[in-house]
């Protein structure tokens, strides 16, 4: 069992709005916004059931990683003129206008390869080890919602205000949210 | 969202079946279609092993003629496959309603049409088993690729497309692999779980998974147009009459936009006709799709017509002779181009019968890269054909190793089309769900319409 893995209580739900009132309620108990999360087969817009409080700062990385390629690309190329410094046609050793092409192509193969990585550890992807909470019958139509809890008496409380809302199946399980 | 949604009409068990055909049922005709085209891409990578043996003297090359068919298959695959990805993500960006069922299958084109695009600089090498050649790496051959040749800013292009655009049609298909590992069994679960990488679709996955997706949208779209720039200064960049033109770079954007944009609607009528998606590739969608290939058809006869004129007006000699030769040599080339890329569809896609008429828009289509082919080739060769000096003049026709591939190439996409229809999502499913889920009918008077819910820019932070 990972270290970020906790006691999570979940329960399958039939329309958004029994969902957000099963939130709500989550919210009372109370229990942190974080720790309230929707297992959902399409993306809900933020606030309609839960909001994510976490800030997304991977489209700096990408920024960054542009800016790394850039360099790359424009090393590679003075590297070359340095290093194997053929004279073509007349043209200047050092040219710059296939400087500016390679480079400007490494910024963006930089760029698009940092997104996929940076994506991916941003939302946790590849992590085939861990053990997520999860039901399969959100392809079905149902929207899962799911809070980590303390285990005993909040956990129980969090069972039956899911419950309470119209949530059907409730069970609670250990893994990650 | 108090009214139904029509994803609630649809169910969504029945939606994945639906949209998932492709993967759940295997026809004879499938079977049939894969192994015809197999034996076709088969057939010409036997021809290009024989010309590998033998030298491209087989080919219909000559001095000056030294770009044919290969750099015409070339420039063609590459400019196929422009629209493809550039659709998709200005549609995401845009966040377009229409645009769910005819991302997967643009991506899908782009991925393809490079990968059978860029095998033909390599087959033209001659010595192709030296290809590596152009990697820079250190080795003790004391050779280094020279990045002032276009063709180095070719490989350094069309690899960064190639792999951003695998990347952008395989972070897009996530949330769909996932659906079909929750829906697969045996070995195709096995692949769908190693592919969708643990998603869930967890609310922060998915705003995760939003923001990632909106950035590669936002970073294909100018390596997009710098790829088919950069084919067109492998052109422009030579002192060649017809090539050294500033206009080229574009020319050859706006060129590549028309006959991808063709090709989806190619890729889209097909899709729709043997995986029975009548339901989701609708009429509007053609229609939609034609008034962009109307828009292209007009932007490439403007740039055409622009060029045209300079050279008509100036009659510089060596580009007047050029010119000139469109209406000899090499007329009834010039006849198919200007009949298939403007005569036809201009008129032909300004009535909304044929934009809504799917086996017309499918033959607009099919015509319309015709005529780009044509157009390819008028580019890549009277140029050479007719050089400065006249004692040189040569004409160009390609031989049967040439011919068998460009049926070969047709062929390899076809099949690389087929194998991907069996094995992965050849609909975006979530991003159709999505649509769904945000359309309800509301009342306007007495008459009810769909109403697609959006948030505003910036809502919600």
């Amino acid at each position: 069992m990972s270290e970020r893995s906790r006691t999570v209580v979940i329960g399958l739900f039939d329309a958004v709005e029994e969902a957000g009132a099963a939130a709500r309620a989550l919210r009372t108990l109370p229990l942190p916004e974080a720790d309230i999360t929707t297992i959902s087969s399409v993306a809900l817009p933020d606030g309609a059931v839960v909001s994510d409080p976490r800030p997304i700062r991977f489209p700096w990385a990408v920024a960054l990683f542009w800016f790394v390629g850039a360099v790359s690309g424009a090393g590679l190329t003075l590297y070359s003129y340095l290093v194997y410094p053929l004279v073509t046609a007349g043209k200047p050793i050092a040219s710059v206008p296939p400087t500016m092409i390679v480079t400007y192509e490494l910024a963006m193969l930089a760029a698009l390869l940092a997104t996929l990585v940076a994506g991916f550890l941003s939302i946790g992807l590849a992590r085939y080890r861990a053990r997520k909470v999860f039901d399969p019958r959100i392809h079905e139509g149902k929207i899962a919602v799911c809070a980590a809890v303390e285990p005993g008496e909040q956990a129980l409380r969090a069972a039956a205000a899911l419950k309470e809302a119209g949530g059907a199946e409730v069970r609670t399980e250990e893994g990650e949210l | 969202m108090s009214e139904r949604h029509h994803l609630e009409r649809q169910g969504e068990g029945g939606l994945y079946e639906t949209l998932s055909r492709s993967n759940l049922v295997t026809t004879k005709g499938w079977y049939a279609a894969a192994g015809v085209l197999f034996a076709l891409t088969a057939a010409a990578v036997g021809v290009f092993l024989y010309m590998m043996a033998t030298g491209l003297g087989v080919t219909g090359l000559s001095r000056p003629v030294m770009w044919g068919t290969m750099i015409i298959l070339f420039v063609f695959w590459i400019g196929l496959s422009h629209s493809g990805t550039l659709i998709s993500a200005i549609l995401r960006i845009t966040q377009a309603g229409w645009r769910a069922p005819v991302l997967r299958g643009a991506e899908a084109m782009t991925v393809f049409a490079l990968m059978v695009g860029g095998l033909f600089p390599l087959m033209h090498l001659g010595r192709n088993w030296r290809f590596y050649y152009m990697i820079p790496y250190p080795n003790e051959r004391m050779l280094w690729p020279n990045f002032r040749s276009p063709l180095l800013w070719d490989m350094v292009a069309i690899s960064t497309y190639l792999t951003g655009s695998i990347l952008f049609l395989y972070f897009g298909m996530i949330p769909d692999l996932a659906a079909a590992r929750d829906h697969a069994t045996g070995w195709r679960k096995k692949l769908y779980t190693f592919l969708a990488a643990g998603f869930r679709g967890s609310h922060s996955e998915w705003r995760r998974y939003h923001v990632a997706s909106t950035l590669f949208a936002v970073l294909i779209i100018p390596v997009a147009v710098s790829v088919h720039s950069i084919v067109s200064w492998d052109f422009a960049m030579a002192m060649v009459p017809g090539w050294h033109s500033t206009i080229f770079a574009p020319y050859f954007v706006a060129g590549a936009i028309y006959s991808g944009i063709a090709g989806v609607i190619t890729v889209m009528a097909f899709l729709r006709r043997v995986f029975r998606l009548e339901h989701f590739l609708t009429v509007r969608h053609f229609d939609n799709l034609g008034k962009l290939l109307l828009t292209m058809t007009l932007i490439w006869g403007y740039f055409y017509f622009s060029e045209f004129l300079t050279t008509w007006y100036s009659r510089l000699p060596e580009d007047w002779e050029l010119i000139s030769s469109y209406g000899t040599h090499y007329l009834p080339l010039f006849l198919v181009m200007l009949t298939c890329n403007f005569l036809i569809p201009l008129p032909a896609l300004c009535l909304s019968k044929v934009r809504r008429s799917i086996p017309a828009m499918f033959a607009v289509s099919l015509v319309v890269n015709v005529g780009m082919f044509a157009e390819r080739a008028l580019i890549v060769v009277p140029s050479l054909a007719r050089r400065n000096d006249p004692s040189v003049w040569l004409g160009y026709f390609p031989t049967w190793v040439e011919i068998s591939y460009i049926v070969g190439s047709v062929s390899m996409f076809a099949l690389l089309y087929v194998l991907f229809s069996k094995l992965l999502p050849v609909m975006a499913i979530s991003d159709i769900k999505e649509h769904l889920f945000r359309t309800t009918d509301r009342s306007i008077g007495a008459a009810t319409v769909p109403s697609v819910a959006q948030e505003e820019e910036g809502e919600g932070e």
